[in-house]
C-alpha cells in the first residue's frame, strides 16, 4: 500500500469524452478446482460492468480477490461459467486465438528473456497475430513497431538488448509491444508492482493519454489504492470472489466497504478536484521510558 | 601416401582364377587364386601367417602387430577394432584376414561391402587353434607348410598331456585383472590353455569374462592364481600388491606364493601358444619336468618384453557414460 | 542485427551452403589416398558425357568409401542441430540438447537387443535402434504431460529420469551376456558414420526433411514460445500444438540420427548457439541456418575423424567432443558477461 499522502499534481482537464460501449461483462462467474485440491482455486461469483472506449478502469482488491481470474476471463483464457464476456459483441472466449489477440493485449509480468535479444525484435513480436505461418515482417510491420515505440517514449531503446535496459524501460518496451498488436482493449495485470513511485504515476498518465488518444479501452488490475482513484474513470472492487461494488472512484471508496475488502483501518478523504484520497492508520503512541526502567 | 596410390594405379585389372571358401564365421568367401596380398587385422592372425611362411606376402598389419618383428614393418592400417578401410582398399589384398576376438562385425562386413575378401577366425579352444591354423593355410596357399606346422603343435602338445597324465589339475584362479576382479569363463581361449597346461581354473560360468566376487574367490580356495604377464617383474609386482590387499592377503595361494604366469603371447592363438602352455604347464606341476638326470626340463626360454596392449582389455565392454549417453 | 528479411534469409542459408559444399570437397579429397578435386571433376564429365568408364580408384574411394559418409554426415548433423535448437526452445532451457530425453538411450537400448538377439543381421540393428527410439518418445510423453498438454518442467524431469533407467539398463545387460558383438556397441556409442543402412539413403532425407518442415512450420510461434508461455498464448500461439509438433519432430529426427549413427553429442547443443552468437536467435532463420551449421560440423568432424591419427579412426563423438565441449565453455563464458 502506498502512503499516497503527497499529492500528486494532475494535469486533468475535464473529464474526457467516453466512447461507445466496448466492453460487456454480465453476470459473468467462473470457477476452478484443480485435481487433488478441495477447496477452488480460482473462482469469481457473477460480476457485471460495461467498459467504454477511452476509459481506464481499475480492478481492484488485495490479493486472491479473484482479480487475476476476472483478467482470465477478459483476456478470453478462459470461458465463463455463466454470464458472457463480450467485446464489441463477440464473446472473447470464443474467438479464434489469432484474433482475439489483434483485439486484446495483455501486459503481463514478463518472464526472463532465455536468449538475447533487442527491443525491436521484442515489440515485433507483437505483430505475430497478424502474420501468417511462414511470413517474414513486412516494412509496415516494422513502421509499426517505430509507432509503438514512441508512443511509450522507448523509441531511443530500439536498438539496446533487452537485458541491459531497467525496470522501468523495460515495462514501456512490454506496453510497447502489447500496443503493436493494435488491439481495442489493453489488460494489465499489476503492472506497478516492481516500479518506483515516479514511474508508476508516469506509466499510469501514458496509460490515460494512449486510453484518450489512442482510443484503447485500458483495464489494470492493481491493488495500489490512490493511484487507481487518481487515474481510474471506473473502479471494479473485488473481495474475495465477489465484485463488492462498481462505479467511479468516488462511489466505490467508501470507509467501510475499503476497510473491509483490505481488513486494514483507514480514513478516505475527498480532495479539492472531486477525487477520494485513502489515508492509512495504524501509527502507534509509545510512551517515553520512565526514568529509572530499564 | 604417393606410394599408395602408385600400388593402387599399378593393379592388374585382369580377370583371375577364385575358389571358394567358408570362413570360420560360416560366411561364404571368395578369394582370387593365388593370394599374394593378404592383410591381417590381428596379432594373432598376423603371427599365424608368418608361421606359415607366408609373410613375405602380407602387406598390412595392424597397429599391434608386432611379432614377428618383421610384421612391424609392414605398412599399417590402423587398430583392430577401428581399421581404417580406405587404407586397407589401398592396399589392394586379395584377402583381409580376421578374428572374431579381435575385430568387429561391422568391420568385416563392411570390407566385404567393398568386394574386398574377408576371411573370419574364430579359434575357441586349442583344438580349434590347430584346425583354424589349417585352413588358414589353404586359403592362403601354404597347405603343406601349415600341416606341417600343426602336426609339430600337436606333437608338443601330446607330448605335454603325456607328462601330466595321471596328474591332478591343480585348481586355479586366473586373474584377468584384480580391481576388479575379473577372471574368465569356459568359453574362452586362456581357459582352454590353462586345461591344457594342467590347470583347471575355480569359475565355471558361461560369461567371457565375470566379475567375481572377491569373497567367492577366497571361498573356493585356489591354489594357485594365474596371471597374463610379459615381464617377471610385473609377476612380482602384482604379488606384492595382493599381499598387502585384505581378503587376498590370507587366501592361501598368495601366502604361499603361489603364482603362475601365462606368457602375454597366450592372448594371441598362435603358434607361441603352446610355449607359453608349456611354461605354464612347468610352473603348476614342476614335478613332471624334472628330468632324470635332475635338470629342469629345456623348454623354449621365459618370453623377452613384448609391446602392445593387454589385448582382453580391449575385448571387455567399455564402460558407459553415467547418466546418459555421450552428450 | 538488422530485421530478418527473405534477401538475409537467403543470403546466410546461400553463404552457409557455399561453406558446406567446401567442405564437402576437401572432404572427398583426402583421406587414405588424396584425390585431386580437378581430375575427378573431369572424370567425371567424361563419364556422363562420353560414356567413359570410371576409374576404379575413384569408383572404390569417392563413391563407396567417402561419399556415403559425407552424405550420412550431413544428414545426421542438420537433424541433431535441429532437433537441439526445437529442444531448447521446446524445454525452455539453452542446455537443452537432443539427447536430453532419452532417445538416444532409448535407441542404444534397441541396438543391444538387436545385437544379442539377432547377432547374424547387423543390418536390424539400426531398425531396432529406431523401434527403441520410438518407444521411449512415447513413454516420456506419456510421463511429461500436465493437464493434458506438455509442461516443459515435467517433460525434462521425465525424459531424465527415463534416460537414466535406460542407461542403467544397458550397462546391466553389457556387463552380464555373453555375446561377443557387444564390442561393437562401444563404438556405436560413439558415433559411427560408417554403418550400414537398412533403407536407401534417400528415403532418410526425405523423412528428415519432413520432420525440419514441420518444426519449421512453428518457426515464429517458438520465437514467442521463448518470451513466455503466457505471452505467448495471449499472442495468439497455441501452444499446445506447437509443443507437441516440436517434441514430436525433434524426437524424430533425433531417433532417426542416432539410429543410423550411434551417439554423437555436441552437435546438437553448440551449433545451435554458434548460430545464435552469429546470427540472432529468430527461429525463422535459426532453423534452416543451423541444420547446415549442423551438417558442416559433423562433416568436418568426420573428415578429421579418418586422418588425423590415420591409419586408426576415431569415433566421430570423439572429434565433436573435444571441439564441441571447449567451444560450449567459451560460449557459456560470453554469456555470463
Amino acid at each position: 500500500m502506498n502512503p499516497g499522502t503527497q499529492p500528486v499534481a494532475t494535469l486533468r482537464g475535464p473529464a474526457t469524452p467516453h466512447g461507445a460501449v466496448r466492453l460487456t461483462v454480465e453476470s459473468a462467474s467462473y470457477s476452478y478446482t484443480p485435481v487433488g485440491r478441495k477447496a477452488s482455486a480460482f473462482s469469481l461469483e457473477a460480476t457485471t460492468f460495461q467498459a467504454h472506449q477511452r476509459e481506464l478502469i481499475a480492478v481492484l482488491g488485495p490479493n486472491a480477490s479473484g482479480k487475476s481470474t476476472l483478467l482470465r476471463l477478459l483476456s478470453g483464457l478462459v470461458k465463463p461459467l455463466s454470464g458472457r464476456v463480450q467485446l464489441d459483441g463477440h464473446e472473447v472466449s470464443q474467438l479464434e486465438p489469432r484474433t482475439r489477440a489483434q483485439r486484446i493485449a495483455v501486459v503481463h509480468q514478463e518472464s526472463p528473456l532465455l536468449f538475447p535479444m533487442r527491443v525491436w525484435e521484442y515489440v515485433l513480436l507483437g505483430r505475430h497475430p497478424y502474420g501468417r505461418t511462414l511470413r517474414l515482417e513486412t516494412p509496415a510491420d516494422l513502421d509499426i513497431v517505430q509507432q509503438s515505440l514512441t508512443l511509450v517514449a522507448a523509441a531511443h531503446l530500439r536498438d539496446r538488448w533487452m537485458g541491459e535496459i531497467s525496470g522501468g524501460e523495460k515495462q514501456r518496451v512490454v506496453l510497447a509491444r502489447a500496443l503493436a498488436q493494435q488491439p481495442l482493449l489493453l489488460l494489465l495485470d499489476e503492472p506497478t508492482l516492481h516500479l518506483d513511485i515516479a514511474a508508476q504515476v508516469e506509466l499510469l498518465r501514458r496509460l490515460r493519454r494512449l486510453a484518450a488518444e489512442g482510443r484503447y479501452t485500458v483495464i489494470v488490475v492493481t491493488h495500489e489504492l490512490n493511484l487507481a482513484a487518481e487515474f481510474a474513470d471506473q473502479v471494479v472492487l473485488l473481495h474475495r470472489g465477489k465484485p463488492l461494488r462498481v462505479g467511479t472512484p468516488a462511489e466505490v471508496y467508501r470507509r467501510d466497504l475499503l476497510q473491509q475488502v483490505f481488513a486494514t483501518e483507514l480514513d478516505v478523504e475527498t480532495g479539492a478536484d472531486g477525487l477520494p484520497r485513502v489515508r492509512v492508520r495504524g501509527r502507534e503512541r509509545f510512551d517515553a521510558p520512565q526514568p529509572g526502567t530499564a | 601416401m604417393a606410394t599408395l596410390a602408385a600400388l593402387m594405379l599399378a593393379a592388374p585389372a585382369t580377370a583371375q582364377s577364385t575358389r571358394e571358401f567358408f570362413d570360420e564365421a560360416g560366411r561364404r568367401v571368395v578369394a582370387p587364386q593365388p593370394v599374394r596380398r593378404i592383410v591381417s587385422l590381428a596379432p594373432s592372425v598376423t603371427e599365424t601367417l608368418f608361421a606359415l611362411g607366408v609373410g613375405d606376402r602380407v602387406v598390412g598389419v595392424t597397429d599391434f602387430c608386432d611379432y614377428p618383428p618383421e610384421a612391424a614393418r609392414r605398412a599399417r592400417v590402423g587398430g583392430p577394432l577401428n581399421p581404417s578401410l580406405e587404407h586397407i582398399a589401398a592396399l589392394n589384398p586379395d584377402v583381409v584376414v580376421l578374428a572374431k576376438t579381435a575385430n568387429r562385425r561391422e568391420t568385416m562386413d563392411a570390407i566385404s561391402r567393398l568386394g574386398i575378401a574377408a576371411y573370419g577366425t574364430d579359434p575357441r579352444s586349442v583344438e580349434q587353434m590347430l584346425d583354424s591354423t589349417l585352413r588358414l593355410s589353404r586359403v592362403v596357399g601354404a597347405e603343406e607348410r601349415g600341416q606341417q606346422l600343426v602336426a609339430e603343435l600337436r606333437a608338443r602338445l601330446d607330448a605335454l598331456r603325456q607328462r601330466l597324465a595321471g596328474r591332478r589339475p591343480k585348481r586355479i584362479l586366473f586373474l584377468v585383472w584384480y580391481e576388479p576382479l575379473i577372471t574368465v569363463g569356459y568359453e574362452t581361449f586362456l581357459f582352454d590353455a590353462v586345461r591344457w597346461a594342467g590347470g583347471e581354473s575355480v569359475v565355471k560360468t558361461s560369461q567371457e569374462w565375470p566379475r567375481l566376487n572377491l569373497e567367492e574367490a577366497i571361498r573356493l580356495e585356489p591354489e594357485y592364481i594365474v596371471i597374463a604377464e610379459m615381464r617377471a617383474e610385473g609377476v612380482e609386482r602384482t604379488a606384492q600388491d595382493l599381499r598387502t590387499r585384505r581378503g587376498w592377503r590370507d587366501m592361501d595361494a598368495v601366502r604361499n606364493n603361489r603364482f603362475g604366469v601365462l606368457d602375454v603371447t597366450i592372448n594371441r592363438p598362435g603358434p607361441r601358444l603352446v610355449d607359453a602352455i608349456e611354461r605354464l604347464a612347468r610352473q603348476l606341476h614342476p614335478d613332471a619336468f624334472a628330468e632324470a638326470n635332475g635338470k629342469g626340463w629345456q623348454g623354449p626360454g621365459v618370453a623377452q618384453e613384448h609391446s602392445g596392449p593387454f589385448l582382453p582389455l580391449l575385448h571387455f565392454p567399455i564402460s558407459l557414460f553415467h547418466g546418459g549417453a555421450a552428450r | 542485427m538488422k530485421p530478418l528479411t527473405p534477401r538475409r534469409l537467403v543470403l546466410i542459408c546461400g553463404g552457409l551452403l557455399v561453406v558446406l559444399l567446401a567442405v564437402v570437397l576437401l572432404s572427398l579429397k583426402l583421406g587414405a589416398v588424396p584425390i585431386s578435386i580437378t581430375d575427378l571433376v573431369m572424370s567425371l564429365w567424361n563419364t556422363a558425357v562420353h560414356g567413359a568408364p570410371l576409374p576404379s580408384e575413384y569408383r572404390l574411394f569417392i563413391f563407396e568409401l567417402r561419399l556415403p559418409r559425407i552424405l550420412l554426415g550431413i544428414l545426421v548433423g542438420a537433424s541433431l542441430a535441429v532437433a537441439g535448437a526445437g529442444f531448447q526452445a521446446l524445454l525452455r532451457n539453452p542446455l537443452a540438447d537432443p539427447y536430453v530425453l532419452g532417445v538416444s538411450s532409448g535407441a542404444a537400448l534397441g541396438a543391444i537387443l538387436s545385437l544379442v538377439i539377432a547377432t547374424r543381421a547387423t543390418i536390424a540393428t539400426p531398425v531396432a535402434a529406431f523401434a527403441g527410439a520410438g518407444a521411449t518418445i512415447a513413454i516420456v510423453y506419456l510421463l511429461g504431460r500436465r493437464n493434458g498438454q506438455i509442461d516443459s518442467y515435467t517433460l525434462l524431469l521425465a525424459g531424465i529420469i527415463t534416460a537414466s533407467f535406460l542407461s542403467a539398463v544397458i550397462m546391466f545387460l553389457m556387463t552380464t551376456l555373453t555375446g561377443r558383438d557387444l564390442r561393437g556397441m562401444a563404438f556405436w556409442l560413439m558415433g559411427d558414420l560408417s554403418t550400414p543402412l537398412p533403407v536407401e539413403m534417400k528415403w532418410l532425407f526425405i523423412v528428415a526433411a519432413v520432420a525440419v518442415g514441420f518444426i519449421y512450420t512453428t518457426a515464429a510461434d517458438l520465437n514467442l514460445l521463448l518470451t513466455g508461455e503466457q505471452e505467448a498464448v495471449h499472442l495468439g500461439v497455441d501452444v499446445k500444438r506447437v509443443k507437441l509438433v516440436v517434441y514430436v519432430s525433434a524426437s524424430l529426427l533425433t531417433g532417426l540420427a542416432v539410429s543410423v549413427s550411434g551417439a554423437i553429442g555436441y552437435v546438437g547443443l553448440v551449433v545451435p548457439h554458434i548460430v545464435r552468437l552469429l546470427f540472432g536467435s529468430d527461429y525463422r532463420l535459426l532453423i534452416p541456418a543451423t541444420a547446415i551449421g549442423g551438417a558442416i560440423a559433423v562433416v568436418v568432424a568426420d573428415t578429421l575423424a579418418r586422418i588425423v591419427v590415420a591409419p586408426t579412426e576415431l569415433p566421430v563423438g570423439a572429434m565433436t567432443a573435444m571441439a564441441g565441449a571447449p567451444l560450449f565453455l567459451y560460449l557459456l563464458r560470453r554469456r555470463l558477461q
